[in-house]
Parts: C-alpha cells; structure tokens; sequence
C-alpha cells in the first residue's frame, strides 16, 4: 500500500515542474544523430599533449590545444542546407588548466579531451558537404550575455577583463618548442569577429544520414602554423594582428581536411 | 490506514505538486518599458536580444547598487559611478576598487548609453553594455567577483530570486546579472539641462548672452567631435594631450584605441565624452589628469601637442582662445548640467535596501 503512495508522490514530481514538453515522451536513441569527429593530428601521428613532436628542425611539445566549432550546416545532395541549430561547442584537449583571474581570482579547469560532437535530429538525407566555423559569429561574439549552445565565459575561452575586445576566444594552442639549446613557451591565440571563419568540407561520396554514424575530419596541428615560424613569433594574439589571421585562415583552409566515414 | 484513505492523500499530494507548479508556469510576463526619445535627441538603436522591461530595470538599478557584486562585498557599481556626479566619482583614479590600488582609467560618466552604438570603455573594447559589465565585475582592482560565487550569493537572497525571475523568467545568472545592469544604464536619460529648455522653447530655457555667445563657440570649436544634442560623435580622437604612445605597458592602456583595433592610425585615440552634465564629472580625459573646465580649454587652447594621429580639426597650435570666450563657453557648459537627471529618485539607491 505503501508503493501506491510512493509512486503517485514519485508521478506527480516527475511530470510536473518542467519548463518544456521534451520528457513527455520518452525517445531512446534518435536515428537522425551523427558524430562528427576532430581527429587531431600531427602530420600523420595522432596528437597528444606532452609529446615531442619533431617538425621541420624544431621539436614542438603541447600543453593545449582548443578552439570553437560553431554553425554547423549540413548540405544534401540538391543543395538544401541543414542548419544544426544552437551548435556551439567547444574541442578541446587540455591538461589541468589554470584559469585564476579570469571570472574567479582560483580556478582550474579540468584537464579535457573532446574530440566528437553529437549533431541531433538531422533530418534524413544524403549530404555531401559539411560547413562549420571556427570560432564565434558576431552575434554571439558581441554579446557575452546571450546563451547557446556551449558558449560560455567561464571557461578560459574568453576575454572578460581588459586586455581585449570583450569577447570570445575563437581558438588557443599552446606549449613549448625547441630549437637546438633554445626552448620557449609558445602560445596561438585567435579571435575578433573579422577572424571568423567558416570551413566546408566536400564529403568524397555523399553520406546517407540514416545508415551512416557521422564523418571523421582530420586537423593538422601543424598547418595551423603553416607559413609561421613558431620559434620566432612565440605569442600570437590580437597584438600581431597579421599573425592571428593567418593562424585563422589556416584552421579553415589548410588544416582541416576529410577524414573517412565513422564507423 | 485505509486503501481508500491512503487513495485520497496521494490525490491530493500529487494535486498539490501540480498546482503549484502551474501557478510558477503562468507567471506574468515582464512589462515592456517604453523608452521616451526626448524631443531633440536622435532615435536610439537597441539591441534586440535584451528588451527593457520595468522589472528588468528595478533589478539593474538593485544591482548596481549591491556591494554582493564585488569579491569582498564592499564595492558596488555606485562606489565610483554615484548619480548625484552624473554617475562618475570625482575622483582622477579611484581606489575605490576592492584591491586598493589606483585604476588606469577615470571612471566614465553614465547616461544616453542607449545611443552608445560604437563601443565602450575610453577605448571602446567592449561593443555592448552587456559585454562590458564583465569586466569591472571581474577586474582585480575592481569588483574582482567570482562569477561562480556571485550566482549563489544572489540565489541567497529569496527577493533577488524572484526578480530574476520576475525580470527574465530565468533563475539567477551572471548573464542575466549582465542584462539587467545593462537595462538600468539604458534607462538613464539625461535630456533635462537648461539646454534642452532653451532648444525646446520651454519656460526656464532664456540663456543669458554670454551663454549664448559661449554656444555659438562650442558649436564652432567642440562639436567637431562633441556633436550633435548628445553632444559626443561617439567615436575615437586624438586631442593632443599627448604625443608619444611608446609605453606599450599595462597591455598598450596608454596607446588608447589602438590597443583595440591595433591600426596605427588609432594611437593615442579615446573616445569623446559627452559634454552634457560636465560641469558636474570632474577631473577631465582618460586619465582624469585636468582638474577643472579652465584646465581643459587652457589645453585646447593653448597646450595642444602635435603627433601623427592628432586629429584634423584641432589645429597643431592649438584654438587660440580669449579668456573671455573661455569665459563664455564655461557659462554655456554650465547650462548642460541636468539636476533633474541626477537628483531623480528613480536612479538612486533603491529605499530599504
């Protein structure tokens, strides 16, 4: 008798107090989800943080490496354009951060590898190209108050105090390179609406949404850097502003290629 | 116990649980609050992601007033931006900041920010206020607040909890901190000064002759870049107070607008203040270094230092002036101060708070 009371008390919680109609009906898995994956890489060699990585006579060891991934548009075989709404998120592969003085005088951010994102209820269709951004559209880049998505300040990818443009930071890699005796610390930052960028990537056969899980990409760490001398421009930021750009352009034209079909 | 009865409680437990949440999900919406475009003023662009509503204005102006927002709950908004100073502090660079230390900039006036379409802070690096407030609420010489914290000091107090609510229909968060304040700043509207009376035609709007005769100047010599009844063209200037933007330190503080658009053309640039209610926001420029009105026109007069991004309509000599237009042009300033503005209630800490 007991259970009867438990379980009217129990119904009554769970179907009242929600602010949508979303858990009125309960959905196992939607067949209309697909991964996209960021395989980072380097050259052909997965990338790792706190690994040397030898590249063109000087040795590159990383200690993160995160950036924006926004706007994702899915392009069937006719053309249409599937827009993925409220697609913010964030990839990252970090160690232990440290983020004090950013929206908290202490802080640190757990260390973090995201590499695949889940793109819901797409509709069923044969896509051929996939178009994202890197970075954050002028809309939400202006306004740190508006929320989607991912899109947060709390997280080390933004620009609350000072120093910049109030506003996000699209992209951050950063660690240590080496040149024979000399070491320095490095870091590549992005931002600025200007420096949004959008990639698009032709699929090398359509995919169908409905038998296929979603697409691998591949990023090249390194052609991020492409045309840039890591070693002697160690700071890249809103101050050298032609370097931001072209680190911006790299990650949408040169680093990003097609991968294969996830499996 | 009795089936029957044990049938009734659950009923009426499980009635209760609806019904009180029904009454949360039909609450009242928020009132729209109907901006006044005072007569001689342009139309305003607002942002449409942040409507202004009664409620959302009382939370700002509660807020701005609450020593909460800063780390150790000592410094509000209002610790360098009081009303009775059109929102500044009479200070060159405050201390008032939860740190102690000097600030690099003078704290800016606040009024006519819904016509801010061009950037704030004396270099513009933040596009919209509800961008903006994140950076004295996190700076470390400011309010240096944990955001993190400042959602569950809110949450701490049950009248805040219902405002956001009330405002937003959303629970307590930085974010909507952010709308609100931005809602009370785009509320005040300063649009009341003898002035205005007298571009209106309005009782008390006479201006004397030497008032006069120091409008016609200001229109003549200022409004190239204090233009316009809001008497700011918004934008970014050189006004030679200085020559050499070599000091990169502080991340470029002293290279003025440059530090934002990093254009050469930018050095040494800050955005033009309005010239309503001056009388009342001493010291004067970026750095607050000008005491006085006297100062100010002494520098413009006669103190102008040449460099590559001074601007055009300041000539390299200065504008030459007589004491007695300086005279004149104080007089008429003087007549920009809107008393009706900065002793409103409505803008004031709120009572019993």
């Amino acid at each position: 008798m007991k259970r009867f009371l438990t379980f009217a008390l129990a119904a009554a919680l769970f179907s009242s107090c929600s602010d949508d109609d979303d858990n009125q009906i309960v959905t196992p898995v939607t067949p209309g989800e697909m991964s996209l994956t960021l395989d980072a890489r380097i050259g052909n060699e997965d990338f790792a943080l706190n690994k040397d990585f030898a590249v063109a006579g000087q040795t590159l060891n990383f200690n993160k490496l995160r950036y924006w991934v926004s706007n994702v548009v899915l392009v069937d075989t006719k053309g249409a354009e599937y827009k993925v709404p409220d697609s913010y998120f964030l990839m990252e592969e970090v160690s232990d951060l440290d983020l004090s003085g950013t929206i908290n005088d202490k802080m640190t951010y757990p260390a973090n590898k995201r590499e695949t994102i889940t793109l819901k209820n797409i509709p069923a269709g044969e896509y051929k190209t996939i178009k994202f951004g890197i970075g954050v559209d002028s809309k939400y880049n202006d306004n740190l108050s508006l929320r989607t998505g991912e899109l947060t300040i709390a997280n080390g990818m933004s620009n609350i105090a000072w120093m910049w443009h109030s506003s996000y930071l699209f992209t951050s890699v950063g660690g240590t390179v080496k040149k024979g005796a000399d070491s320095k610390a490095f870091t590549a930052e992005t931002g600025l609406n200007a420096n949004y960028k959008t990639v698009s990537i032709d699929l090398p056969t359509p995919v169908n949404s409905s038998t296929s899980k979603g697409f691998v990409l591949n990023l090249d760490v390194i052609k991020v850097f492409d045309g840039i001398d890591v070693m002697a421009n160690p700071a890249i930021n809103a101050m050298t502003a032609p370097l931001m750009s072209t680190v911006s352009t790299n990650y949408a034209t040169k680093a990003i290629i097609f991968g294969s079909e996830a499996k | 116990m009795t089936m029957a009865s044990i049938r009734t409680i659950a009923f009426w437990a499980a009635a209760l649980l609806f019904s009180s949440c029904s009454q949360q999900q039909v609450e009242s919406e928020p009132e729209v609050y109907s901006f006044q475009v005072p007569a001689n003023f342009p139309q305003p662009v607002f942002d449409t992601h942040n409507p202004m509503s009664h409620q959302g204005i009382e939370l700002g102006r509660k807020l701005f007033y609450d020593v909460r927002l800063s780390a150790n709950n000592k410094v509000s908004c209002a610790s360098c931006h009081q009303p009775q100073l059109a929102f500044t502090d009479g200070m060159q660079l405050s201390k008032a900041g939860v740190s102690g230390t000097a600030l690099l900039r003078h704290a800016p006036a606040i009024f006519n920010l819904a016509w801010v379409n061009n950037g704030l802070f004396w270099d513009g690096g933040s596009t919209n206020l509800e961008s903006q407030v994140f950076g004295p609420l996190t700076a470390h010489d400011e309010m240096a607040q944990n955001l993190y914290e400042l959602v569950d000091e809110l949450n701490a107090v049950p009248a805040f909890v219902s405002a956001f609510q009330n405002a937003f229909q959303e629970p307590v968060s930085s974010q909507n901190v952010a709308k609100a304040l931005a809602q009370f700043q785009r509320s005040l509207v300063s649009a009341g000064s003898k002035y205005d009376r007298y571009r209106l035609n309005q009782t008390g709007g006479a201006l004397t002759s030497d008032e006069l005769a120091g409008l016609m100047l200001v229109r003549q010599k200022c409004q190239g870049c204090h233009t316009g009844e809001l008497f700011t063209d918004q934008g970014y200037h050189n006004n030679g107070i200085d020559a050499d933007f070599s000091n990169t330190e502080h991340e470029g503080l002293y290279t003025g607008r440059y530090r934002i658009s990093y254009d050469l053309a930018d050095l040494g640039k800050f955005k033009t203040p309005s010239l309503r209610n001056v009388a009342l926001t001493a010291p004067y420029m970026h750095d607050g270094r000008f005491t006085s009105l006297e100062d100010v026109l002494d520098h413009y007069s006669a103190a102008v230092k040449p460099s590559a991004t001074l601007d055009a309509r300041l000539p390299a000599s200065g504008l030459n002036l007589s004491a007695q237009e300086k005279k004149q042009i104080i007089l008429f300033l003087h007549t920009l101060t809107d008393l009706g503005f900065t002793q409103n209630p409505d803008h004031h800490k709120p009572q019993n708070f």
